[in-house]
């Protein structure tokens, strides 16, 4: 362990990652910090069992309702690792919402944190982006319908929508070309942009602190 | 927590390593359940046996003692997620009526299909002019061992194979 931290000063690491100053909160405040930590712990279950689940998973109209149905069916764990992967969506929203709720409401965005909220910013239109090409993947008639609403609603645009509606759906039509562009997303470009951002978002936190509860004046 | 006594810098479990200690037992609980599940996801194939796929080729009255009989059948087999349809055929060989040979119709030569000649009583193979006696077993030609075979059985009259070969020990 003393070889491992004069060559790598990894002590001096957990002491600014993990044992730096906190502010002191009491009661159900204290519970509002943890929201943050809990989003990226959900982004971590998601990245895990997304990973396991692409492994048996194919983004192709004839056999990606077949593939779910075989993870679900005849791997060993398999409806357990889709279920995390399903409920922990939903989760990851819930939590990021409340979060950005919190520090909109302590005013924890105002400076010098203005770059941390704009990054935490980017890091919801992510998960929205995560959930619209995730919930397509399943193929089935729910999954169709909600990208064809979608897909409409992007399409309503003034004067560009129906060349969104149609760089969506990788043509005319909601078919093969749209499954295969909405796992690219899913699994490819979204995660490499979040990690991105949850990297410059977790700087920031370290390198500003963390702010304290807003005090009530009198 | 607001109440409570004041921890004693000697105490044998203060609030910090109470603390710290309910964060990594937890931790650790739940990265062993994720863990493990995830790694029994993972390794779950290791264990998986391939499943029995016994295909109908038809009537036992198709073959006659000493005649072998070319008989096709179509092979539906269950790849994960797609059912693969193939079609193939064996030839199937019984000296008493009730015992039967499935041979693999590939040659074990290069994999070239053979046929049976009745007039000789063999089977010859095309390319290499490799030749099998009516039991599979090599006559002549290049063939390094008698014809691979499908296991079968005969259920109610029907004889049923497994289109996998098994070679034959040389």
């Amino acid at each position: 362990m003393e070889w491992f931290n004069e060559r790598s000063g990894f002590d001096r690491v957990w002491q600014s990652l993990f044992a730096r100053h906190i502010p002191e909160a009491k009661g159900p405040v204290a519970w509002l910090y943890t929201l943050g930590s809990a989003s990226l712990f959900v982004f971590m279950v998601q990245a895990v069992t997304g990973a396991l689940l692409a492994m048996s998973y194919v983004p192709d109209p004839g056999h990606a309702y077949d593939s779910v149905r075989y993870i679900n069916e005849h791997v060993l764990l398999g409806s357990f690792i889709h279920g995390l992967h399903k409920w922990g969506a939903t989760l990851m929203v819930v939590l990021v919402v409340l979060h950005m709720l919190r520090v909109y409401f302590m005013g924890a965005y105002k400076y010098p944190r203005e770059l941390t909220w704009i990054a935490g910013v980017g890091l919801f239109l992510l998960v929205m982006g995560f959930s619209f090409t995730g919930y397509l993947l399943p193929w089935d008639q729910k999954a169709y319908f909600a990208t064809a609403v979608g897909a409409n609603i992007a399409g309503q645009t003034p004067v560009v929508g129906p060349y969104v509606a149609q760089v969506l759906k990788g043509g005319p039509d909601l078919g093969a070309a749209t499954l295969t562009r909405f796992f690219a997303f899913h699994v490819l470009f979204l995660p490499a942009l979040t990690v991105l951002l949850i990297v410059l978002h977790l700087f920031l936190v370290i390198w500003h602190g963390i702010s304290e509860p807003p005090v009530r004046q009198r | 927590m607001s109440s409570g006594p004041e921890p004693t810098k000697d105490s044998d479990l203060s609030r910090r390593g109470f603390l710290s200690g309910l964060i990594f037992g937890l931790g650790g609980v739940i990265t062993a359940v994720l863990g493990g599940a995830g790694t029994a996801y993972f390794l779950a194939p290791a264990f998986k046996k391939e499943a029995e796929n016994w295909v109908d080729l038809g009537p036992v009255s198709a073959v006659k003692p000493g005649m072998p009989a070319k008989l096709e059948f179509v092979e539906r087999k269950r790849d994960a997620w797609v059912t693969a349809e193939r079609r193939s055929f064996a030839w199937v060989q019984t000296s008493n009526g009730r015992d039967f040979t499935a041979f693999d119709p590939r040659c074990t030569h290069l994999g070239c299909p053979y046929r049976w000649d009745s007039g000789k009583g063999q089977f010859l193979c095309p390319c290499h002019t490799a030749v099998f006696d009516v039991n599979g077993k090599v006559v002549s030609g290049p063939a390094p061992r008698g014809l691979d075979r499908f296991p079968i059985k005969v259920v109610g009259g029907r004889l049923m194979i497994r289109p996998q070969p098994e070679k034959v020990k040389a």
